[in-house]
C-alpha cells in the first residue's frame, strides 16, 4: 500500500547532506521571501493578472530573462564549485566534494547552462523582439507560448527538486550517456530528475519553436517578404526550425532511456541485446544541432548590431542569410564528431570529419560579412558593439579549436580532454552568452524604456573578457598537457595545479563581471530619468522594433507598418513617418491554462521519478482535460476599438512629453562605480536614520 | 452592402487564421514524425538482437497486420469523406462518417491490443530483449497516438453533436483528419518495415 | 457574384478534394498495400530486391496519401508545408540511414574476438599479437591460369597449400570466375566471384586443401580445376 501511494519515496529522500540541506534551505528561504514581499505589498492579484497569466510575448520574454538570469547564477555557482574542487584536490587532499557529488555538480552545471540559461535567454529575446521586428501584434498561438514558458519553469523546478527530495542529481555528465545512466549503474533518482527536467522543458521548447515558425512565416507585416526580414528574425527562424527538427529526437531518446529505467526494457542496456552506443548516436543527433540552435539567433543579432553601430547596411545581406541557412542545414550532419573514438571506423570518421570542417565555411562567411560591414563604417563603441568585438575574438578561437577537433586523428588525442571543454566553452560563452548580453544591452531601452549604464557595462565586459582568458587559456593548455575533463583529483607531479588555480581565479573574475552586470541594471534604474528613451529609437536603429515607442505598448503597433525595403525603419525615417490610422485591434485574452498544464506536467514527471504511478496517471489525465477545455474554448480573444487605441496612444504621447520636460540634462558620462556606491550608501543611511522600513 | 463587406472580411480573417493553424499543426506533425524516426532507427538497429529468443518472423502474423492495415486505410478514407461533409456543413453526415472512423479506429486498437496481449501471455514482453523492446516502443507509440486521436475524435464529435457545425468545429475536424491521415502514413511504414520486412 | 462563388467552390475542391478523388486515392492505397503483401507471401522475388520493392511501395503509398488525402501542395501559396515536409523527410533520412550506417560500421569494427580472427585470416594476416590466425605466412610458389578466346590454359593446376593462383584474361569477353560446376556455385577459401579485367591478374591464396572446379559464370563452358595438397 505504501509502495503504491509513495513509490520509492521514503524518509531517506529528505535532505541530510550539507549541500542538499543548504540548497533546500536556500530555496525555501527564497520562496518565503518572495511570498512575504508579495503579500506585504498586496501584489498577488497584480502578479497573477499582469504577469503569470499574461500571453503578451513581451512580458513572457521578461519572465524568461528573470528565470534564465537566476539560473545563470545557479549554474555559475556550480562552475565555481567545480573549479574550487579542482584547485585544491591534489595529492593527499581530496578537496571538499566527494567524487560522486563532484560528478553531480558538473552534470547539473551542463544541464542548467544549456537548457535553462542559454535556451531561456534565447527564447526571451525571440519572444520580445521577433514580433516587434516583423510588425506583428502578437504570436500565432499565444497559448502555446505561455505553455512553452511554463513548461520551461516546470523544468527548472524539476532540476532543483533533488535538493528537497532525493538528495542526488545525475552523476552521468549532462547527456546522461548510457549505460552509465541505465538502471544498473545509476539506480538512484538523479538520472530520473535529469530525464524529466529535460523532457518537460524540451517539450516546451518544441511547442515554442512551432509557434515561432508559424509566427515568422505567417504573420509578417504587409510587404515584408522573407528576403526583407531583419537578420535576427532570420536567425530566430533558422534556430526555431532546427529546434522543431531536433528536440523531438531528444524527446524520443529520453523516452527510451526512461523506459529502460522505469520499465526494464533493453534499448541502451549492456545486457538483453541493448546497444549503449545507439544512445550516444541518438543523443548527439540532438546535442550537436542544439548548440547551433543557441548560437544562430546570436549570429543574427550580431549582424544587426554591427550594421546599426557602423551606420551602414550589412555588407551582404544575402551572404549573411545564406550563411545562417548553411550552418543550420550542415548542423544536422556532423553529430558523429562527438564520438570519433567510438570505433565506427575510418570511412565514417572521415565523412563526418569532412562535414565538420565544411560547417566552418558558412560560419566564416558570416564573420567576414561582419568585418566587411564594419569596414569604413563610423563605428560607435557602445556596449553591444563591445560584446560583439569580444565575441569575434573568443568565438574565432573556439571555432578554430573546433576545426582542430574535427580532424579524427587529432581528436583521438584531444577527445575527452580539457582542450575540448575549453573549445566548447569558447563557443557557448563567446558565441551564445556574449550574443545574449549584446542583445540585451542593445534592446534594453526597448524593453525597459531606458538605456543601460554604459560605463559599468564596460567594466562588466572587461571582467568577463579577462575572466574568460584567465579561465580558459589555462584550460586549453591543460588539455594539451593531457588533463582529462571532469577530474575531481590529480597528482601534483603533473604540474597542473597552478593552471587549475588560475582557472578558479578566472572564475571569480567572471563572477565579478556578473555582479557588475547586476549593478549596471540597478545603477541604470537609479539614473532612469536621465537615461530615458523617449524617442523609441535610441541607437538610430534600422529595423521595425525601433518604430514603436519604448517600452512597446501591449499591442506593439498602434498601426501595423507597411514594409517596402530591407532596413524598413531606416527607410521610413528617411521618407518621413506616416501618420498612423487607428483601427480595431484584436488581442488574445490572458489564460492560466499553461500554468495548470505545467503544474500537472511537473507532477506527472515527479510521479515517474519516484514510481508513483497513480500520480503520474492522474496528472496526465488532468493534462488531457485541460487541453480539451482550452482547445474547445472559442472565446479567447477580445477587441480594442479604434477609438480606445487612439485614446491610449494620446495618453502615451502626453506622458512622453511630460517625461521629456522632466528629463534631467544629459551630463554626458554615466554613473561610475564610486558614485553608485555613494548613492547606495546614502540611500541605506537614509533608510536607517529615518526608519523607513516601517512604511514598507 | 456594409454588412456584406464585414461578413466577407470576417471570413477572410477566419481563413487566414485557419491557414495559420493548419500550418502550425502541420509543423507539429513533422516533429511527431521525427520522433517516430528515432523509434524506426532504433528498431532498424536493434531488431536482430533477440538474444536467442524468437525472432520477428517467428512471432508476427502477416494476415493480422494486413487486417490492421486495411482497417486503418478504410478509417482514413471515411475520415476524408467526413471532412467533405463537414465543409458542406452536413452535420449528420459528419457524425456518420467520423463515427465510422471512430469505430474502425477502435477495431484497429482492439486488434493491436490482442496481438500485444498474445505476445505478453506467451512471455514475449518488452523486457525480454532489445528486439521486443523496440517493437513494443514503436508499435505501442503508434497505438498511443491512435488512442489520443480517438479521445480527440470522440470529444470533437460530442461537441459537434451538441453545438452544431460552426467554423471552429470544421477547423478542429480538419486538424483531426490531418492527424488521422498522418497516423495512417506512419502505420504504412510500420506495416512495411516491421511486419512485411520480417518475412523477406 | 455568381462567378466568384463558383471560383471559391472550385478553389475549395482543388484544395480539399472531392469524393471522387478520395475514392480514387483509397483504391490506389489498397492496391499499393496488396501488391507488396502478395510479393512477400508468394516470394515472387526475394532478398534485397524484395526489400527494395516493398519499401518502394511504402513510399508510393505515402505519396498517394499525401496527394489524395492530405492534399499536400494544393493549399494557398507559398507552400511552406511542402517545404517543411521535404525538410523533415531529409532529416528523417539522416536520422534513420545515418544510424544504420554508423551502427553497422561500428558493429563490423567492434566485433567479438573470434570474428576478428576470421576477418584477419580473410585479409591474409597470419598472426595477431603472436597468435596464429590460420592465414598463410610468407610468399610461396605462384601459379598462373590464362583465359584466351574461351580456352583455359592450363586447364588443371597442381599446387601446395599456401601457394598463390593468378587468373589472367586476354580476350575482350566479360569473365566472372566462380567456383564449383555451373549452375551450383560454391566458394573457395572465402572467395565467391572474381571479375577479370584484361591485362590485370586476380590472385587468390590457396589456403584450403582439396580439389576444386572453377568456371566462367558468364560462359560456363570455360572451366578448369585445381588441386591443393597440404
Amino acid at each position: 500500500m505504501k509502495e503504491f501511494l509513495l513509490g520509492k519515496l521514503d524518509g531517506h529522500a529528505l535532505p541530510h547532506e550539507w549541500f542538499t540541506i543548504g540548497g533546500s534551505v536556500a530555496f525555501v528561504l527564497l520562496g518565503l521571501f518572495v511570498v512575504l514581499v508579495l503579500t506585504r505589498l498586496k501584489r498577488w492579484k497584480w502578479l497573477w493578472n499582469e504577469w503569470l497569466t499574461s500571453v503578451d510575448p513581451k512580458k513572457i520574454g521578461i519572465m524568461y530573462f528573470l528565470a534564465a538570469g537566476f539560473m545563470l547564477v545557479r549554474g555559475g555557482l556550480d562552475a565555481i564549485m567545480i573549479w574550487l574542487q579542482q584547485a585544491i584536490s591534489v595529492d593527499g587532499s581530496q578537496g571538499y566534494l566527494s567524487a560522486d557529488h563532484f560528478q553531480q555538480v558538473f552534470t547539473a552545471h551542463g544541464n542548467i547552462m544549456v537548457f535553462f540559461v542559454a535556451m531561456g535567454f534565447i527564447f526571451g529575446l525571440i519572444n520580445y523582439i521577433v514580433p516587434l521586428q516583423i510588425g506583428a501584434r502578437d504570436l500565432a498561438s499565444p497559448f502555446l507560448n505561455t505553455l512553452g514558458f511554463w513548461l520551461y519553469i516546470a523544468g527548472i523546478l524539476m532540476i532543483n527538486m533533488f535538493f528537497l527530495l532525493g538528495g542526488e542529481y545525475a552523476a552521468t555528465g549532462w547527456l546522461a550517456v548510457a549505460p552509465l545512466s541505465g538502471p544498473e549503474f545509476s539506480p538512484g533518482v538523479g538520472v530520473d530528475y535529469l530525464i524529466w527536467s529535460l523532457q518537460i522543458s524540451g517539450v516546451g521548447t518544441t511547442l515554442g519553436a512551432i509557434n515561432f515558425i508559424m509566427t515568422i512565416l505567417k504573420m509578417r507585416a504587409p510587404g515584408m517578404t522573407l528576403w526583407k526580414m531583419p537578420l535576427f528574425t532570420w536567425g530566430s527562424l533558422c534556430s526555431m526550425i532546427m529546434a522543431a527538427t531536433v528536440f523531438p529526437l531528444l524527446t524520443a531518446t529520453l523516452f527510451l532511456l526512461f523506459l529502460d529505467r522505469s520499465f526494464g526494457t533493453h534499448f541502451f542496456t549492456t545486457g538483453g541485446g541493448g546497444d549503449p552506443m545507439m544512445y550516444t548516436n541518438l543523443i548527439w543527433m540532438w546535442g550537436h544541432p542544439e548548440v547551433y540552435i543557441l548560437v544562430i539567433p546570436a549570429y543574427g543579432l550580431f549582424g544587426e548590431i554591427v550594421s546599426t553601430f557602423s551606420r551602414k547596411r550589412v555588407a551582404s545581406y544575402t551572404a549573411n542569410v545564406l550563411g545562417l541557412i548553411g550552418v543550420s542545414v550542415f548542423a544536422l550532419s556532423v553529430w558523429l564528431h562527438h564520438f570519433f573514438t567510438m570505433g565506427a571506423g575510418a570511412d565514417i570518421n572521415s565523412f563526418f570529419g569532412l562535414m565538420t570542417i565544411i560547417i566552418a565555411v558558412p560560419t566564416t562567411v558570416l564573420v567576414f560579412v561582419w568585418i566587411a560591414t564594419m569596414y569604413k563604417g563610423r563605428i560607435r563603441f557602445t556596449n553591444p558593439m563591445l560584446w560583439f568585438l569580444g565575441f569575434m575574438g573568443v568565438f574565432a578561437t573556439g571555432g578554430i579549436s573546433g576545426v582542430m577537433l574535427g580532424f579524427p586523428p587529432a581528436d583521438f588525442q584531444l577527445h575527452n580532454s580539457l582542450f575540448l571543454v575549453a573549445h566548447f566553452h569558447s563557443n557557448v560563452i563567446g558565441g551564445v552568452l556574449f550574443g545574449i548580453f549584446a542583445g540585451i544591452t542593445y534592446w534594453f531601452p526597448k524593453i525597459a524604456g531606458f538605456k543601460l549604464n554604459q560605463r559599468i557595462g564596460r567594466y562588466a565586459f572587461w571582467c568577463w573578457i579577462a575572466g574568460f582568458c584567465l579561465s580558459f587559456i589555462p584550460m586549453y593548455i591543460l588539455g594539451l598537457m593531457g588533463a582529462t575533463r571532469r577530474l575531481d583529483h590529480y597528482d601534483s607531479s603533473t604540474g597542473w595545479q597552478p593552471l587549475y588555480v588560475m582557472m578558479l581565479v578566472g572564475g571569480f573574475v567572471i563572477a565579478t563581471g556578473v555582479a557588475l552586470q547586476i549593478v549596471q541594471i540597478i545603477a541604470s534604474a537609479i539614473e532612469k530619468r536621465r537615461l530615458r528613451d523617449t524617442t523609441g529609437d535610441p541607437w538610430d536603429g534600422r529595423s521595425l522594433e525601433w518604430a514603436t515607442p519604448s517600452p512597446a505598448p501591449f499591442y506593439n503597433f498602434a498601426a501595423i507598418p507597411q514594409v517596402t525595403s530591407r532596413d524598413a525603419f531606416w527607410e521610413m525615417k528617411k521618407q518621413g513617418l506616416p501618420k498612423p490610422v487607428y483601427e480595431d485591434i484584436v488581442m488574445p485574452k490572458n489564460t492560466a491554462a499553461g500554468i495548470y498544464i505545467s503544474i500537472l506536467a511537473f507532477l506527472a514527471g515527479f510521479g515517474f521519478v519516484w514510481d508513483i504511478f497513480w500520480l503520474a496517471g492522474l496528472s496526465i489525465l488532468g493534462i488531457i482535460i485541460c487541453v480539451i477545455v482550452r482547445t474547445f474554448n472559442e472565446h479567447t480573444e477580445y477587441t480594442i476599438p479604434a477609438a480606445e487605441v487612439e485614446k491610449l496612444e494620446e495618453a502615451r504621447a502626453r506622458a512622453t512629453k511630460a517625461a521629456d520636460a522632466h528629463k534631467v540634462a544629459d551630463t554626458g558620462e554615466d554613473m561610475g562605480l564610486r558614485e553608485f556606491i555613494k548613492v547606495v550608501l546614502k540611500w541605506a543611511w537614509d533608510v536607517i536614520r529615518n526608519k523607513r522600513w516601517r512604511t514598507w | 452592402m456594409a454588412h456584406m463587406v464585414t461578413a466577407l472580411e470576417k471570413s477572410h480573417e477566419e481563413k487566414v487564421a485557419t491557414d495559420r493553424v493548419m500550418f502550425g499543426f502541420w509543423v507539429y506533425l513533422m516533429t511527431d514524425l521525427l520522433m517516430f524516426a528515432i523509434l524506426f532507427a532504433v528498431y532498424a538497429v536493434l531488431h536482430g538482437n533477440t538474444m536467442g529468443g524468437p525472432s520477428d518472423r517467428d512471432l508476427f502474423s502477416l494476415p493480422l497486420a494486413l487486417g490492421e492495415t486495411l482497417i486503418l486505410l478504410t478509417s482514413s478514407f471515411t475520415c476524408g469523406l467526413g471532412m467533405i461533409a463537414a465543409r458542406l456543413g452536413k452535420k449528420n453526415q459528419v457524425l456518420v462518417w467520423f463515427g465510422l472512423t471512430f469505430v474502425l479506429g477502435l477495431m484497429f486498437l482492439g486488434l493491436e491490443f490482442r496481438e500485444f496481449a498474445e505476445f505478453i501471455h506467451e512471455g514475449h514482453t518488452l523486457t525480454v530483449n532489445a528486439f521486443l523492446s523496440s517493437f513494443f516502443a514503436l508499435v505501442g507509440t503508434h497505438g498511443l497516438h491512435i488512442t489520443s486521436g480517438l479521445i480527440w475524435l470522440g470529444v470533437t464529435l460530442a461537441f459537434v453533436w451538441a453545438r452544431g457545425l460552426n467554423a471552429h468545429m470544421v477547423r478542429k475536424l480538419a486538424l483531426l483528419s490531418l492527424f488521422w491521415h498522418f497516423l495512417d502514413i506512419v502505420w504504412i511504414f510500420i506495416f512495411t518495415i516491421v511486419y512485411l520486412r520480417a518475412f523477406v | 457574384m455568381n462567378q466568384s462563388t463558383h471560383d471559391t467552390a472550385s478553389h475549395s475542391k482543388r484544395e480539399h478534394g472531392t469524393t471522387r478523388s478520395y475514392v480514387f486515392g483509397f483504391i490506389l492505397s489498397l492496391v499499393f498495400t496488396a501488391i507488396p503483401y502478395y510479393l512477400v507471401v508468394n516470394k515472387t522475388v526475394t532478398g534485397t530486391l524484395l526489400l527494395a520493392t516493398i519499401l518502394g511501395f511504402a513510399f508510393l503509398q505515402m505519396a498517394v496519401q499525401m496527394f489524395y488525402f492530405l492534399h499536400l501542395g494544393r493549399g494557398p501559396k507559398p507552400l511552406y508545408n511542402v517545404g517543411f515536409f521535404v525538410g523533415t523527410f531529409g532529416a528523417i533520412l539522416v536520422v534513420v540511414v545515418g544510424s544504420i550506417f554508423i551502427m553497422s560500421h561500428l558493429h563490423h569494427n567492434m566485433m567479438p574476438a573470434e570474428k576478428t580472427m576470421k576477418l584477419a585470416e580473410d585479409e591474409g594476416i597470419h598472426q595477431i599479437h603472436g597468435q596464429k590466425t590460420g592465414a598463410c605466412e610468407g610468399v610461396h610458389a605462384n601459379h598462373k591460369i590464362t583465359i584466351r578466346n574461351g580456352i583455359v590454359s592450363p586447364a588443371f593446376v597442381e599446387a601446395r597449400l599456401c601457394d598463390t593462383l593468378t587468373f589472367y584474361k586476354e580476350d575482350d569477353v566479360d569473365r566472372e570466375i566462380t567456383f564449383g560446376s555451373h549452375p551450383n556455385h560454391g566458394t573457395y577459401a572465402g572467395e565467391t566471384e572474381l571479375t577479370l579485367h584484361k591485362g590485370r591478374g586476380k590472385m587468390i591464396t590457396l589456403g584450403q586443401p582439396g580439389t576444386y572446379q572453377f568456371h566462367d559464370h558468364l560462359n560456363p563452358g570455360t572451366a578448369g580445376y585445381f588441386t591443393v595438397t597440404p
